[in-house]
């Protein structure tokens, strides 16, 4: 993309004055990315389409505040911060992806102040997700979302949050500390993420066995590769003959790169980076980090291919690929991408089980 | 007179154990299929049991085994002992009483019976049951035990099928075939685009209790078809068709975890099916290693042919024509390559295999058996359902097959708290 196109692009994106336009604007954007897909290198191209959604995001938000002032609740009275999850908070959104989000706003100063708190922000957060939504962002089916009371606190209560999760690994809290690992701010004040962020890390390094649990939490999804070598493609109903490449490629991978990353103190959410970061922290060989990279690159783009665009013109990606969209230069490349991703997978598992002991 | 009483409790046992595989079938087909349907899947067993009982006492028996033919009709079919009437005890000098043969001859009729109707499954109206159980006990199934066992022009080539890969699974498997082409997929089975669906069965526990059953009773299939106490060797029969059926549920397993990535439980159980119906032709005539390999071969089979038959969209419940048709064929081509000279001369039937000196003799007669048998028996079945379906029709409603059979053809659902009639439409 031009520089003149990017600079043109965000001041329509901070000109847009309500939902509707940004959704417009993003629908244009999206089809025009969508056109160059196949003649972009992908990295920058996702690169540019999570750029695209992270100032849609953050426009968004300074239109709630926007409405919170119209309202007449007025502007926010505490410093917050608006963190993404999932595949938002790793910049690794596709053309579809839902919402995964949380808000964080600084401790109140009393109980009248909490009540007070606790219910500008209940508001502020219910109309960024319904904002969110008419522009084209379908909720977290997991309720993993800012409107979420649940997501949505005074850091005090999200630090004891974290700890609690941490003091009581169970398959529930190890879950959600696994979306904690990709959070990203994305609007507010960058100091309330940092303290939130920062606990996240000081609670990994006292407790090293939580990165056993989460390998535990992500072993179920296997590359779709077979002791043979062949791809397993889904055999039944409407997607028999697909390569499901969401969970039997793309995150297992995501899962790996979280995993080193975490254990090793890395900040990065995205994982093209975690493994850069790897790389220079000398915990991944060279060799490894760059087969690595170009693995999660070729699932990203079998990702993106993998989306449809319904009758209603919504996109839908169920991350399936059918088996004729794989063009034949393609399933080398795959295989052997496949191949690392349970290379790397069998290596953590070894390596933790060592540590901690199996069970 | 005591050896005699001795063969006849034997052979009385093992007659039980192999209509005990009735309750094996009953669970296998239940099991394998949607709860809509399991009354009817479970019940119709016992009626057809009932009927075929009845049918191969008035003519099946004398076809099959009846001796007054004369020498060139004799080749083809037996004739005589038509509504059986047996003496009452065993005369001088018989091995055993002509009753407790024909009990025996009688089970292994219906099991071959059971076998075919999974071809049936979940689709079929309940009076094709009723009149496919008579032209196939009659006749069908009767023909090619002659042809085999009852000194017909098979059994005079040395065809060596000790206790029914060919004349008990192939034939029933073929009758499933011939019946699941032209009863045509269950609905909801393949998709527009020709992909397949998975149709689960409504109870795995049935399902692998039913192949413990089966298991237990295939030693009185296959060590009862010994029908002499002698000198023991009915043991070394049971202990082959032991290593058989073990060889394929351990292969079966292990082929599905490598290939799919999973272990599938459908499979390794119909894997120790598929190793009984391959060690049933060969378990007198082989050696303990070749009886592990036979099944083995078996287990891997099974995974592929079931592989096979869903891609050409037949839609096959039970897994009959891969079980019991797939694995019937090895079983008997196995004897082909496997045969000890020792063995098939103890026997008295054929000669040694490829492996073991005797030449492409024995595979041929072997290869020949399975072809005319399999042919005959397809050809049997699918003129007598084509007629069934001209006349009358084979199949349910579309809206029966949808509420179920349990509700279409009896009235009354075998979960009746479980699937309440005003529910009737919603998919089960």
């Amino acid at each position: 993309m031009s520089i003149l196109h990017k600079e043109r692009l965000l001041l329509d994106i901070k000109g847009a004055g309500n939902p509707d336009s940004l959704r417009s604007i993003r629908e244009e954007e999206q089809n025009r990315l969508e056109a160059v897909l196949s003649s972009s290198p992908i990295m920058e191209w996702v690169e540019e389409l999570n750029e695209l959604q992270d100032a849609l995001i953050a426009r968004a938000l300074e239109l709630v505040m926007a409405e919170m002032a119209r309202l007449g609740l007025g502007a926010p009275p505490v410093p917050y911060a608006y963190l993404l999850f999932g595949s938002g908070g790793r910049s690794e959104q596709t053309m579809s992806s839902d919402q995964d989000s949380g808000l964080i706003y600084e401790n109140p100063a009393n109980e009248a102040d909490a009540e007070r708190l606790s219910r500008y922000f209940g508001t502020f957060a219910s109309t960024a997700v319904q904002y969110l939504i008419s522009i084209g962002y379908p909720p977290c089916e997991g309720n993993v979302i800012a409107s979420n009371p649940e997501w949505c606190m005074p850091i005090g209560d999200w630090e004891r949050k974290l700890d609690g999760w941490f003091a009581d690994p169970s398959w529930e809290n190890v879950r959600y500390l696994l979306i904690a690992a990709d959070a990203r701010l994305v609007a507010g004040d960058a100091e309330l993420a940092a303290r939130w962020t920062n606990r996240f890390r000081r609670d990994v390094l006292g407790h090293p066995v939580i990165a056993r649990r989460m390998m535990e939490n992500t072993l179920r999804h296997k590359a779709l590769i077979g002791v043979f070598g062949q791809l397993l493609k889904e055999r039944y109903g409407e997607t028999a003959g697909t390569l499901d490449i969401k969970y039997g490629a793309y995150i297992p991978m995501v899962n790996v790169f979280r995993l080193l990353a975490v254990r090793s103190g890395i900040r990065e959410t995205s994982t093209i980076r975690r493994i850069r970061a790897l790389e220079q922290a000398g915990i991944l060989p060279s060799e490894e980090a760059l087969l690595a990279t170009e693995a999660i690159a070729l699932f990203m783009q079998l990702r993106m291919l993998a989306s449809e665009r319904s009758e209603d013109g919504i996109r839908i990606v169920n991350g399936k690929l059918p088996a004729a969209k794989l063009k034949r230069e393609w399933k080398a490349p795959l295989k052997n991408a496949l191949k690392l991703c349970r290379k790397l997978q069998r290596q953590i598992e070894r390596e933790l089980r060592s540590r901690f002991g199996g069970r | 007179m005591v050896e005699m009483g001795l063969n006849a409790v034997w052979i009385m046992v093992a007659a039980v154990l192999v209509l005990l595989m009735q309750g094996g079938f009953i669970l296998l087909e239940t099991g394998s299929t949607r709860m809509k349907n399991a009354g009817h899947v479970a019940g119709k067993t016992i009626f057809t049991v009932g009927l075929i009982s009845l049918v191969y006492w008035a003519v099946g028996y004398g076809f099959a085994f009846g001796g007054d033919a004369g020498e060139g009709l004799n080749k083809i079919l037996g004739l005589g002992n038509f509504f059986f009437d047996p003496s009452i005890s065993a005369a001088e000098g018989d091995a055993y009483p002509s009753s407790v043969f024909f009990v025996f001859q009688l089970a292994f009729a219906a099991v071959s019976m059971s076998i075919a109707w999974g071809g049936f499954a979940e689709r079929a109206k309940l009076s094709v049951y009723l009149i496919f159980t008579l032209f196939f006990g009659s006749v069908i199934y009767p023909v090619i035990a002659h042809w085999i066992w009852g000194g017909g022009w098979l059994a005079e080539d040395g065809s060596q099928d000790y206790a029914g890969s060919t004349v008990v699974h192939l034939t029933g498997a073929m009758a499933a075939f011939a019946a699941t082409i032209l009863l045509k997929p269950r609905i909801g089975k393949y998709n527009k685009d020709g992909s397949a669906n998975e149709i689960l069965g409504h109870n795995q526990v049935f399902t692998s209790l039913s192949v413990l059953l089966l298991w237990v009773g295939w030693f009185g299939f296959n060590a009862g078809s010994a029908l002499t106490i002698g000198d023991g060797f009915f043991a070394y029969v049971a202990f082959t068709t032991q290593l058989g059926a073990a060889g394929g549920a351990v292969a079966a397993l292990l082929i599905s975890w490598l290939v799919k990535g999973k272990a599938d439980i459908g499979v390794t159980l119909n894997g120790a099916l598929a190793g009984l119906v391959a060690i049933t032709a060969s378990c007198a005539y082989v050696e303990p290693w070749a009886a592990v390999v036979i099944g083995l071969i078996a287990g891997v089979l099974v995974f592929f042919s079931q592989l096979f038959f869903e891609k050409i969209r037949v839609d096959d419940p039970i897994a009959a024509l891969s079980v019991h048709g797939a694995a019937g064929v090895w079983g008997t081509l196995a004897n082909g390559f496997f045969a000890t000279p020792e063995l098939a001369e103890k026997v008295g039937v054929g000669q040694a295999g490829l492996f073991y000196g005797g030449g492409g003799h024995q595979l041929w007669v072997q290869f020949l058996s399975v072809v005319v048998c399999g042919a005959f028996a397809f050809a049997a079945s699918f003129i007598v359902l084509w007629v069934i379906k001209q006349i009358m029709g084979l199949r349910v409603t579309e809206e029966q097959e949808i509420v179920g059979l349990d509700l279409s053809e009896h009235g009354s659902y075998g979960y009746p708290e479980a699937l309440k009639k005003s529910n009737t439409t919603t998919a089960l």
